[in-house]
């Protein structure tokens, strides 16, 4: 089983935060999967797979890291948790630098350094979203 | 080879000490390299304009100080200050515009900062004539800080390891933040900026042969202000950080993200006292109550710290240099 966890936190202003590849990037990622997926998220996100396990309480989702056998994700605090619960996964990574928020036990997946944000360390709502700063879902594969 | 600032946060005083203060700057036998003048002033004017003042911007130009007037805020001289901590230099030689400093101090006060390993902040006496106190059984200590006179305020015959300091100093730049959530009187920054120096396990030292005349102005000056509760409020912030002198305060005012990663440099710090936002993860007090106890927040801000040490290394090595 993977688990994903596909979102982070909408900006401030309202919209996509640009660390967020996007609902139809996920839906062709998912379909390139043979293998059973379950989504954790929370309320208000779109559900991509069958099984969405929304908001749950730290424990819970640890539990859920240790039974699945990967998990792909962006940059938020799931990829901190797994890394946390000893479980390596893959991080999808756009404007935001792995080098710096990323943890090296994980295949971090980064299309091109020119992407990223000049100031590492502003609130998201000031970089605009960018499908192209992904790697294609096609690339995720390789690595799962 | 270090870059010196010299900062001078003015009000009041264009036309009596602060002129004197000039005077004795472009007078050292070391020279900073780099003079910022922050004008505090409620009705800042040209001083390019005056003639003393245009002498003394061309006997700098000449002697190849640079120079910066900036009109300041308005909120207040540890604004004013902080601005100092976070150029490009590497020490900055704070001086009032009521403290004329003799020829040699500068050159003095570098010198031993140089000389001796780790040294955070390092100052000379700070006089006002005719008082001179009995500061034989000063401590320079925190703890001692309402049992004694501040041991600057007599002639120092000896370097002497001390925990804070008053007035003028030359202080290690972009190590500690001045404390902004003090109000514009800005009473007791000084002491708690060096103080936290202290605490980031620099050495704070008073030197002799650095004498600093301290000629207190009641017309002007940068804490011209007479409201009691400002007063009353940065002592209320002062007293509480003091009273956690033997703990390391951790505010994490930050990401559910940052919070795991910072749990895992938790157990080596020693005696910490958590304020966090997600104490299912790390337990700890409120960030309300952090900022009702110590008023301001930033210097605990890792997002601000990366920002200003132009961070490129991991958000775990980031929090190891914050707190460890």
């Amino acid at each position: 089983m993977i688990l994903i966890h596909p979102f982070a936190k909408p900006l401030i202003k309202g919209g996509i935060n640009p660390k967020t590849p996007g609902v139809e990037y996920w839906k062709e990622l998912i379909a390139l999967i043979d293998e059973p997926i379950i989504q954790v998220g929370i309320e208000g996100e779109e559900q991509l797979v069958p099984e969405f396990f929304k908001n749950l309480p730290i424990p819970r989702l640890r539990e859920l890291i240790s039974e699945c056998r990967t998990w792909i994700g962006i940059d938020s605090f799931f990829q901190h948790l797994a890394w946390d619960e000893g479980k390596p996964g893959i991080v999808l990574w756009s404007v935001s630098d792995p080098l710096i928020f990323g943890h090296p036990e994980n295949i971090n997946l980064l299309a091109d350094r020119k992407n990223l944000a000049s100031n590492q360390f502003l609130w998201w709502d000031f970089t605009p979203h960018n499908l192209d700063a992904f790697v294609k879902p096609e690339k995720v594969l390789e690595f799962l | 080879m270090d870059k010196i600032l010299c900062s001078i946060a003015t009000r009041g005083r264009y036309y009596s000490t602060f002129p004197l203060v000039l005077s004795a700057i472009i007078n050292q036998t070391k020279l900073p390299d780099k003079l910022v003048i922050f004008d505090d002033n409620d009705e800042p004017k040209d001083m390019r304009q005056e003639l003393a003042y245009y002498y003394f911007f061309q006997m700098l130009e000449l002697k190849g100080v640079k120079w910066e007037w900036v009109f300041a805020e308005k909120k207040g001289q540890h604004h004013i200050h902080q601005m100092a901590n976070t150029s490009d230099c590497q020490w900055v030689w704070r001086v009032d515009d009521d403290a004329i400093p003799e020829p040699n101090v500068l050159e003095n006060l570098y010198r031993i900062a140089t000389k001796i390993d780790n040294v955070g902040a390092v100052g000379g006496s700070v006089l006002t004539p005719p008082l001179i106190f009995d500061t034989s059984k000063s401590t320079g200590k925190i703890a001692d800080i309402d049992l004694e006179p501040n041991i600057q305020w007599n002639v120092i015959h000896n370097i002497t390891e001390v925990e804070h300091l008053h007035c003028s100093f030359l202080y290690r730049a972009g190590v500690h933040d001045y404390n902004l959530g003090l109000s514009r009187v800005a009473h007791r920054e000084e002491t708690l900026f060096t103080y936290g120096l202290h605490q980031k396990g620099y050495k704070i030292l008073v030197v002799p042969d650095a004498v600093t005349w301290h000629m207190k102005n009641p017309q002007g000056g940068i804490r011209s202000e007479t409201r009691q509760e400002m007063y009353e409020h940065d002592e209320k912030i002062f007293r509480n950080i003091i009273g956690n002198s033997g703990n390391n305060i951790v505010v994490l005012n930050s990401g559910l993200g940052d919070h795991i990663v910072f749990n895992r440099i938790l157990p080596e710090i020693p005696n910490p006292v958590v304020f966090t936002c997600y104490p299912e993860v790390v337990s700890g007090r409120s960030i309300a109550e952090a900022t009702t106890l110590f008023g301001d927040l930033d210097q605990w801000n890792i997002y601000k710290k990366m920002a200003q040490w132009k961070w490129t290394g991991s958000l775990e090595a980031a929090y190891r240099k914050l707190y460890l």
